[in-house]
């Protein structure tokens, strides 16, 4: 069984394991493996960028003014070879894209964590508690699923302000409730299951129960909403920045990126908006591929 | 309905002979691009650019603004002080209103009367009213104007005025001027008449179509008094997105477009069936200071203290941002470095003042001086959709800064959220424009480094609180001076006591474009209008 396979993923030993079939079943699909070995390129890019970017595009002092709006492969002052080419402050525009997908990666990996946590932790409680707890909660999601999240993130945004945390917050709130809902729906059929009546019988302590009985088991399909909505954050991420309600400009993200050159796309100067969007499109199509990959795997009615 | 005319118009002008077939398509219509649209056809309702430079072609005034902003005789032929408090105007004879209304004396009276009364003003013309104590008709073609203390910018501020007729709105023989409220008229003219244009004026067009949103259209007063206009038929559109303004030239929709983005210049230039035409404006950008508090919002790591207070730090800051290199690397050179508020040769500027050049060396040894050798954390608030390439000056600006060792960063924001935040001293250094609709340095003056005071209407932009007393005290006497030389060379003055002291950092001055159709001419205007009047064919 799936569930199974995840449980005890931690401790395969090296022999045939339902881990390793599950692995051997994912990597079947080229696609789906191309498509998570870049990411991992992509992880491992944002994380290191100090350390892989000829400059730090978000340090004032070392971008110049005089550097911008270079053509790819143009030389600087100093004689630097921009690749990419650069923007209008001068930004590289390949450490500056590493720099954004870094920020991006980072924002909606932060915030999708959190509401993992937050909405499984209110999911399970109302699953398990069901009666007026479960109908205050799920009217709660009901109510936040019923609004655009572009709507929410941008009336939150405009009443709390600029700023990396703001944008995070912004983001957890619009997305708990997708996981709470999906978590529910699932912890209600789990709860009325054998292993939960055992457990209830040892009298054992709530939380106990929830947290490590009921919501192990309650995993798979929330692997495959967080994957998805990691894609969703980042592409959400970089509206709000496009639009101006994001990052800082001084630290721009994938989306403030696009935007900052978005004007100049009609004037033949392509790079600055081109290069970002094309990471971004990038990224967002590898996470929806792994996403969509694993949802095939981990969903028994999908098996042939 | 549009083709319908069309269709009924092209056999009339074939009509007319057969070279007229072989003209282009524009030949007696200009379609004109607006940046941004006005906001009705009344031209006492909203003191913005849109409006006033849409009723300029409509509704005239005692004087006009030339392209430098010096008043020029329009329905008053002349004008004198004939005392310190009084100005005197010699009315034009012969002028009737389109809707056939002969102009004289009593449509002044009414007109400035009917300014205060305007319902729902956004933002009134009562500052141009506001001088004028008493209005004395003299006799049908004489009126003079009286102020309380010496007004010498009288005849550029009835510029601002527009003259409606009193015969069509019904006026009472005998109106007086009443500063406060002019009695004895039962209905003053509503903004909604005006927009359903019930109401005409003296200038060279009349209005014929107003759809808000999409268009207006004018058409040439045969019977003008003055040079007729080379275009019988004038259609403006707003067209707000910059790209899409560009792409309606470029596909032949518009004849005429203002404010063409400055990324677009390089392809516009390259189009031989396109012109151009740049003029330097009245608007200056600069960044100002919050010397109220003690610890200003954005500022940090400065030792409790106030830095902008230190005319150091402030010299340093000045002496680090590189002006040339902000107007030829973000202005795409259409901008020109700025040494005061307001471009020689407006009046009131200090002939060939040269904007600072860059010493990051000595402003590393003035922060040092002041206290701050390893500077101090600084946000800029700046406004990202008001002024050309806004948000992308103050980062410039902020890059310059932080080779200085202060740690600068940049706060932008739509502009309506700017204003508010600088309204309740939410910045402690920002930047923003202002352009003087006298043309002169008073102006400027009065507004941006006038000590704030109700009493004497100075300081009305300079939230942060500046203050030079000096500066206060030459500027007071310059504004009571009639003598233009004598008002002038104090204004100059007091401009360098400001800006040697500075208090206000200007960046520069903005440069207005217009593009249009190869055989087209357009003059310059400093005050930024489009004009259809000046549009011209070579």
């Amino acid at each position: 069984m799936t569930d199974a396979a995840l449980t005890s993923a931690a401790v395969a030993p090296p022999v045939e394991t339902p881990f390793r079939r599950f692995a051997s079943d994912f990597f079947a699909n080229k696609v789906a493996a191309v498509a998570l070995v870049i990411i991992v390129i992509l992880a491992l890019l944002a994380i290191f960028a100090p350390w892989v970017t000829p400059q730090n595009p978000y340090d004032l002092t070392q971008i110049s003014i005089f550097d911008n709006m270079l053509k790819p492969g143009a030389k600087s002052m100093e004689g630097k070879t921009f690749w990419l080419g650069t923007d209008e402050q001068g930004r590289d525009m390949f450490s500056a894209m590493i720099y954004g997908l870094r920020m991006s990666l980072f924002v909606s990996a932060v915030a999708t964590s959190i509401a993992v946590l937050v909405g499984v932790s209110l999911g399970v409680t109302a699953a398990y508690f069901g009666g007026r707890v479960d109908s205050i909660i799920m009217r709660i999601v009901d109510l936040q699923l019923s609004f655009p999240a572009i709507l929410i993130a941008l009336i939150l945004l405009a009443a709390l302000g600029k700023g990396v945390d703001k944008v995070i917050l912004a983001l957890m709130l619009v997305q708990w409730a997708y996981y709470a809902r999906t978590v529910r729906g699932n912890a209600l059929v789990e709860r009325r299951r054998e292993y939960i009546e055992a457990a209830q019988c040892l009298a054992l302590p709530r939380y106990r129960i929830i947290f490590r009985h009921l919501l192990p088991n309650c995993l798979p399909p929330l692997i495959v909403i967080a994957t998805v909505q990691v894609a969703h954050a980042i592409s959400l991420e970089a509206t709000l920045s496009f639009l101006g309600v994001g990052v800082p400009i001084t630290e721009p993200s994938l989306g403030l990126l696009i935007s900052n050159g978005y004007k100049y796309i009609l004037s033949g100067k392509y790079w600055v908006s081109v290069f970002p969007g094309l990471m971004l499109l990038l990224t967002i199509l590898s996470i929806n591929l792994v996403g969509d990959h694993l949802r095939d795997l981990l969903n028994p009615r999908l098996k042939a | 309905m549009d083709t319908n005319q069309i269709r009924r118009w092209i056999p009339a002008v074939a009509a007319m002979g057969g070279f007229v077939l072989a003209s282009p398509a524009f030949a007696q219509e200009l379609k004109i691009g607006l940046a941004a649209e006005a906001s009705a056809l009344d031209p006492h309702y909203h003191a913005l650019t849109p409006n006033i430079q849409l009723a300029t072609q409509v509704f005239e005034r005692l004087t006009d603004q030339d392209k430098n902003q010096a008043p020029q005789p329009s329905l008053a032929e002349s004008w004198k002080a004939i005392d310190a408090n009084t100005w005197e105007f010699k009315l034009r004879k012969g002028v009737k209103f389109t809707g056939g209304a002969e102009f004289t004396a009593a449509d002044v009276v009414y007109s400035f009367c009917r300014v205060p009364k305007v319902e729902n003003s956004p933002s009134s013309f009562v500052s141009h009213t506001r001088n004028v104590d008493n209005i004395i008709v003299v006799d049908p073609y004489t009126v003079r104007l009286t102020t309380a203390a010496p007004f010498p910018l009288m005849p550029v501020t009835v510029s601002n005025v527009a003259i409606m007729s009193a015969t069509e709105a019904g006026a009472p023989a005998g109106l007086t001027y009443n500063k406060e409220n002019c009695t004895g008229v039962s209905a003053w003219p509503k903004t909604d008449d005006f927009n359903k244009m019930k109401y005409t004026g003296t200038g060279p067009y009349k209005f014929t179509q107003y759809v808000p949103g999409d268009r207006i259209a004018m058409e040439r007063n045969e019977a003008y008094w003055g040079k007729k206009p080379e275009w019988q038929k004038v259609t403006m559109r707003p067209i707000t997105q910059a790209a899409a303004r560009v792409a309606a030239l470029l596909s032949g929709d518009v004849d005429f477009i203002e404010n063409p983005p400055i990324q677009d210049l390089p392809r516009i230039k390259a189009n031989a069936n396109l012109d151009m035409v740049q003029g330097l404006s009245n608007r200056v950008i600069y960044l100002h200071f919050n010397y109220i508090d003690d610890n200003p919002p954005g500022v940090s790591d400065a030792g409790g203290k106030n830095p902008f207070r230190d005319k150091r730090v402030r010299e340093a800051l000045s002496l680090s941002i590189d002006r040339e290199a902000i107007v030829s690397r973000i202005m795409g050179g259409v901008a020109v470095a700025a040494a005061e508020f307001l471009p020689n040769p407006l009046a009131g500027t200090n002939p060939g003042i040269q904007a600072p050049k860059p010493d990051l060396d000595k402003a590393k040894k003035l922060l040092a001086e002041a206290g701050y050798p390893n500077g101090f954390g600084l946000t800029i608030g700046t406004p990202n959709d008001r002024y050309i390439n806004d948000a992308q000056v103050t980062q410039a600006a902020a890059q310059m800064i932080a080779r200085t060792g202060i740690k600068a960063q940049v706060d932008a924001m739509t502009q309506t959220t700017f204003f508010a935040k600088r309204t309740k001293r939410e910045f402690g250094i920002w930047l923003a424009g202002w352009s003087a609709d006298t043309g002169e340095m008073s102006n400027s003056l009065r507004a941006l480094a006038g000590t704030p005071n109700p009493a004497t209407g100075f300081g009305t932009t300079n939230p942060g609180g500046y203050s030079n007393k000096a500066m206060d005290e030459l500027l007071t006497k310059a504004l009571t001076t009639v003598d233009d030389k004598q008002r002038n060379e104090m204004l100059a003055q007091a401009s360098r006591i400001a800006m040697d002291d500075y208090g206000v950092i200007p960046l520069h001055f903005e440069v207005t474009l217009w593009a249009f159709k190869k055989g087209l001419t357009y003059e310059a205007q400093v005050n930024q209008y489009t004009r259809p009047d000046a549009v011209g064919r070579k």
